[in-house]
């Protein structure tokens, strides 16, 4: 008897969190199938239901809404992005950790150092350097502002490819192999959770950056700014009141490329972070 | 320090060994750098490095130079432009542009700097090929330097093209602005317009002294304390809800457990700028949950024990100071939990059950167990993680930007003079003060504060990780 | 095809020329004839005549190389010095993208011996400052702004005078107040689009006569008599003027760009004192603009101070008891002040640093000239700032815009420095909100600091 209680408190307990935590998704979404155009504030549900922010977002582009177009860009961003951090970060934490050289310890509190500094106030700078060579308002330059730093954030793989055993290396070593060799032959295969989980976070970058996408994609032509950049320009003062609800239409879209690759990629996800936040 | 002084020293008596030592090939390097190489019949490096040294010269006469001569003043000539109504046409002067030539200087500044280091290498390896050539030992062929690329010199080839892209997106844009800190640059003096220039510590002196006109020390002291505050109360409160959240979520009586990990996780799933802005609507003043909160009487209730100021008809989530603080912590909470938790999850996977087996035998009760073995265990994976996160949140400018730019509006006078708000985190402040008011200057002098106090929390916790040899401990 | 004509041209032009070096004063006129492109505009031209003359000695010189002709007709020199594709790019608010695009389609059409590759984005006038001021040189050719960011962009070398005008005279064809708006320190640097970016008061007409709204205590007391709110976003600068502008306190523009200001001379506390009282009140309400909307649309709110750009929801709400007219007074212990206000205007500037400022300007001639606002008018009921444009009748009977000019009488244009805004800001929150405390001649002492701090 205690027991029934027991768990029936606990499940309720739980089923209070979830509602506290799904109630403002739950506004999002409903307020996406809204047909008012502005800010809903007198009621929680939509007084009348409709389709049209999600046409709108489709097949009414005007100069406000490209979803498509954004959409588009931010995924050309994104896996490009992905590609070159990815590969920058294994880069720098398999020489970190696994190699050993002159200079590397000071090297490696040398980045971490360099990562403190507040990426906020460099901007103007980045986009100034990108200006002269030419790559605002383009996606090789938004692929290279978002990627070429990502070295510095070789902490937690590091943290993960320190728990591989040496003897594995070694081994291969002995076998004549050459460093190059183990780094694809052995590290990397055995790196996947820590690879998935770099793998998502630089993905998600370009889907959340407003700021930085905003300084370098000035041309004021909607075509070429990304999702960000976009569903912010709707909450501008003077836009805000019509395409509140677009608004909500296109978060709801952009969380689903999102969802599905946290579902399928969560098991790795966790061993990844675990693993390397193990050592910090 | 002794250890460096030692190191540097060394490194130049190296270098003066190898020009005092070297026989002809070497000495020609001081002015042909191939020159040691070819002696060694080593075209190929031989050639690289002339034509490493001609695309220096080259940089040097008509990128660095023009910028160099500049730097001093950062530019004399103003922008003047003459229109002939006539023609339509508009003439324009050649115009020295501030900031182009303080970014220029410091890259080309950068570039020599590199070429003197390649240059010192250069000399004191072609020395060491006259060594290793003396003592009768093998010379390495063109491939075989290329294989040792790949082999016992394979953190070059794998750091090259992640230290370019650090050198362009991460170093110069900080040195840039750190010079930034020693000038004018502000809405007065903003180039191509008009020009700036050098301005010693003024910025510096101007941050930490206070009047009613020019507040920014009152600010920057408030906005500090505030920063510090939200970090720590940020990073606690969303580590201690993820673990308590997966404890919950994990334990055996809990049925279903991954259905309620999924539902925690959809907040996740949308981009953290949405689920924001939609919450700054969610909670604003005539927001939907101000109108419920109104119908149930929960405005009048709180208004009747102090907690609303009783001439509001709202309560003032997001816009009063109090209000916005607890708020804003609330939502980092509902934002960041179900990350902690995701994290959480995999740590408590891997307890060593036999702890916890031989604690419930002694007679723990599931509280003792979470406290004194859960806990610990917890913190000693991911005690050093702690830190990045204070760090990171230290750095946290999408919740409070997103949060309360637009809707929050400070009522102390004094950092109002300032264009600071008592919610902002000293990212958010230093993001206004460059987007809205173009002040760099200060801006840049924060920025460096800000460095300085994130680089001191992470150095100590990163020193013992680094500095000891704890990396080589869990293999 | 295209190619012979300009060939045509150039021939032609290059005659007039030549009979102008002959001292043919008046052989404008031919070579306007005699180019194909821009004749129906080039009788506009007329006025600045004499601008162009001055000059015409120095043509045959500045006439850059060999493909350009001189004449004192500058458009036909423009066209005729121009033969790859003009590149132009052109920011308008996202409200004007359709009608934009139409008038550059028609702006083509009248250049039909030119190509032309112009880019149309979005940029909205309240913050093109933002964008521009970060890169100038990346910024559009043609852009629109709000006459408030006229003194920062013109600092910041954003704006190119209007040294001369083409197609007609921007000076003489828009009303006075559009023109000084436009002009900073005797110089003209933009030209007027919209003359209605000023506030003034709307209200339900089934809930205040027309009497009640000459007076803010009246209407309030109405208001509270309905269970209704007024609404007004206090704390804002740009609004909290019209309290303090209107009892008789000075905030005027330095030359360095720092401000002036009275706003805590003798007799000041009164005015905050009244702003305080009438807040206090909870019936009239401190709500930002977005907030507004939603409540005018929910009916929570009966009358606000707002622009135009509220006018449609306004309508929308109220039906035909929507009504508007010029701000009212309000009390300074005991005495009646009629509240005034910023007078606003939408503005078209060139970007100084475009490679092509001549083609630049005919443009921004063209999207405001009088067929333009009259377009702008019929298309968003933007008030014109044309003379011409704002005579009409559809205009006259617009009752936003007629409530404009009603207020016009009590509006002063924006000049202000950056440093008022944060400052101002708090003093209405503060003042709306009641914590303002009981030393308000501190607290505008204060404020009038911070307005006032000086620029270095």
């Amino acid at each position: 008897m205690k027991k029934t209680v027991g768990s029936i408190v606990r499940h309720l307990v739980l089923a209070f969190l979830a509602v506290i935590w799904l109630v403002p998704i739950l506004w999002l979404v409903v307020t996406s199938f809204s047909g008012y155009k502005g800010i809903n504030t007198a009621h929680f549900f939509p007084e009348t239901w409709s389709l049209n922010n999600y046409k709108a977002l489709f097949f009414e582009p005007d100069s406000v809404v490209q979803y498509g177009a954004w959409f588009k860009n931010t995924l050309i961003i994104a896996i490009f992005t992905c590609i070159v951090s990815t590969s920058f970060v294994l880069m720098v934490s398999y020489t970190m950790s696994c190699l050993r050289f002159k200079g590397r310890k000071g090297l490696m509190s040398f980045g971490i150092i360099l990562n403190m500094f507040p990426g906020v106030l460099s901007m103007i700078a980045v986009y100034f350097v990108m200006k002269s060579i030419g790559l605002t308002n383009s996606h090789l330059g938004m692929i290279i502002v978002y990627s070429a730093g990502a070295g510095l954030g070789y902490l937690i793989t590091k943290g993960f490819m320190d728990t591989i055993s040496t003897s594995l290396r070694e081994a291969a070593w002995l076998e004549g192999a050459s460093e190059a060799t183990i780094f694809f032959k052995i590290i990397i295969p055995l790196s996947q959770p820590i690879i998935v989980y770099t793998i998502i976070n630089s993905f998600l970058v370009p889907w959340g950056d407003f700021v930085l996408a905003k300084l370098m994609l000035n041309s004021g032509i909607a075509t070429d700014w990304t999702i960000a950049i976009g569903l912010f320009n709707m909450l501008n003062k003077s836009l805000v009141n019509k395409y509140f609800s677009i608004f909500c239409a296109g978060g709801v879209i952009v969380s689903i490329p999102i969802s599905a690759l946290f579902v399928l990629m969560q098991k790795f996800y966790v061993e990844g972070v675990t693993g390397g936040s193990v050592k910090g | 320090m002794k250890n460096k002084k030692k190191l540097s020293g060394n490194y130049f008596k190296d270098f003066g060994t190898a020009v005092a030592k070297g026989d002809m090939g070497v000495k020609l390097s001081l002015l042909v750098m191939g020159a040691g190489y070819f002696a060694r019949k080593q075209i190929i490096n031989g050639l690289i490095m002339i034509a490493l040294e001609i695309v220096f010269i080259m940089t040097c006469v008509f990128y660095a130079a023009p910028n160099l001569a500049k730097f001093g003043t950062l530019g004399t000539v103003q922008f003047e432009q003459v229109f002939d109504p006539l023609t339509m046409t508009s003439k324009v002067n050649d115009y020295d542009n501030s900031f182009l030539i303080l970014l220029n200087s410091i890259i080309a500044l950068f570039i020599i700097a590199v070429f003197i280091l390649v240059y010192i290498g250069n000399i004191k390896a072609v020395y060491r090929l006259q060594v290793r050539k003396e003592a009768g030992k093998h010379i390495n062929t063109f491939r075989e330097d290329i294989r040792a690329l790949f082999n016992e010199k394979f953190h070059i080839t794998l750091l090259t093209l992640p230290c370019l892209g650090i050198i362009l997106m991460n170093i110069i844009p900080i040195l840039v602005l750190v010079a930034v800190a020693f000038t004018n640059y502000d809405q007065q003096h903003m180039p191509p317009s008009a020009l700036f220039t050098w301005v010693g510590w003024k910025n510096f002196k101007q941050l930490f002294t206070n009047s009613t006109t020019v507040t920014f020390g009152y600010s920057f002291g408030k906005i500090l304390i505030w920063t510090l505050e939200w970090a720590l109360l940020a990073t606690l409160t969303t580590f201690i809800g993820g673990i308590l959240m997966a404890q919950f979520i994990n334990n055996k009586k809990t049925k279903l457990p991954k259905l309620w990990r999924t539902l925690f996780m959809v907040a996740i799933a949308v981009p953290q700028f949405v689920t924001l802005l939609l919450v700054r609507n969610f909670f604003a003043d005539s927001g939907i949950v101000n109108t419920i909160c109104s119908n149930i009487g929960l405005t009048d209730f709180l208004k009747s024990i102090g907690l609303v100021n009783s001439n509001l008809t709202y309560i003032p989530f997001l816009t009063n100071p109090t209000w916005a603080k607890v708020m804003i912590v609330l939502i980092n909470i509902w934002v960041g939990v179900p990350y902690q938790m995701l994290i959480a999850t995999g740590v408590l996977m891997n307890i060593p059950v036999d702890q916890l087996e031989s604690a419930r035998i002694d007679g723990a009760n599931s509280f003792q167990i979470f406290w004194k073995i859960t806990m610990p265990y917890v913190l000693f994976i991911t005690g050093p993680s702690l830190i990045t996160d204070f760090v990171k949140n230290i750095n946290n400018f999408n919740v409070i930007y997103l949060l309360t730019q637009d809707v929050y509006v400070t009522s102390d006078q004094l950092l109002a003079n300032s264009n600071a708000k008592e919610v902002d985190l000293l990212v958010t402040w230093l993001f206004r003060l460059t987007n809205e008011y173009y002040n760099y200057k200060i801006a840049s002098v924060i920025g460096i504060l800000v460095f300085i106090i994130c680089a001191a929390f992470t150095l100590i916790t990163f020193t013992q990780t680094i500095k000891g040899n704890r990396e080589e401990d869990f293999r | 095809m295209k190619k012979k004509v300009l060939a045509a041209v150039l021939a032609t032009s290059m005659v007039a020329a030549s009979l102008v070096g002959c001292g043919n004063e008046a052989g404008g006129d031919t070579s306007a004839d005699n180019s194909t492109a821009a004749t129906d505009n080039s009788a506009a031209t007329t006025d600045n005549s004499a601008a162009a003359t001055d000059n015409s000695a120095a043509a045959d010189n500045s006439a850059a190389a060999d493909n350009s002709a001189s004449s004192d007709d500058p458009v036909a020199n423009l066209i005729a010095a121009t033969t790859d594709t003009v590149k132009l790019t052109v920011w308008a608010s996202e409200e004007d993208q359709t009608l934009t695009t139409q008038l550059l389609e028609d702006f083509k059409a009248a250049y039909p011996d030119v190509t032309f590759d112009i880019t149309l984005g979005s940029e909205s006038e309240s913050t093109a400052k933002d964008t521009i001021l970060t890169d100038v040189e990346a910024a559009a050719d043609v852009f629109a702004f709000a006459d408030d960011q006229i003194n920062e962009l013109v600092q910041a070398g954003a704006l190119q005078p209007v040294a001369a005008t083409y197609t007609y005279d921007v000076a003489g064809a828009n009303a006075a107040g559009a023109v000084e708006a436009a002009t900073v320190n005797g110089t003209l640097y933009a030209y007027p689009m919209t003359a209605d970016n000023g506030y003034f008061m709307f209200y339900d007409a089934s809930v205040f006569s027309e009497d009640d709204v000459k007076s803010l205590e009246k209407m309030v007391e109405v208001a509270e008599a309905a269970g209704k709110k007024i609404a007004m976003d206090v704390s804002n600068g740009w609004y909290i003027y019209a309290f303090f502008q209107g009892a008789g306190y000075e905030l005027t523009l330095n030359d360095d760009g720092s401000n002036n200001c009275t706003w805590n001379a003798a007799g000041a506390t009164d005015v905050a004192q009244a702003i305080m009282d009438l807040f206090g009140s909870n019936v009239l309400v401190d709500m930002g603009d977005e907030e507004m909307a939603t409540a005018i649309a929910e009916g929570t709110v009966v009358a606000a101070v707002n622009g135009t750009w509220r006018a449609e929801t306004a309508s929308d709400a109220w039906g035909e008891n929507y009504a508007a007219t010029k701000l009212p007074t309000f009390n300074v212990a005991g005495k009646d002040c009629q509240m005034s206000s910023y007078s606003g205007y939408k503005l078209i500037g060139v970007n100084p640093y475009s490679a092509n400022v001549g083609w630049s300007m005919l443009l921004a001639e063209f999207l405001t000239n009088e067929a333009a606002q009259t377009a702008r008018f019929e298309a968003r009921g933007l008030g014109p700032a044309n003379t011409a444009a704002a005579a009409s009748d559809a205009v006259q009977a617009d009752p936003a815009i007629s409530a404009l000019a009603a207020q016009a009488a009590y509006a002063t244009p924006q000049r202000v420095g950056g440093n008022f805004w944060a400052p101002a800001e708090t003093l209405g929150q503060i003042l709306a909100d009641g914590s303002a405390g009981s030393d308000l001649q501190g607290v505008l002492d204060t404020a009038v600091e911070g307005i006032m701090a000086p620029i270095e």
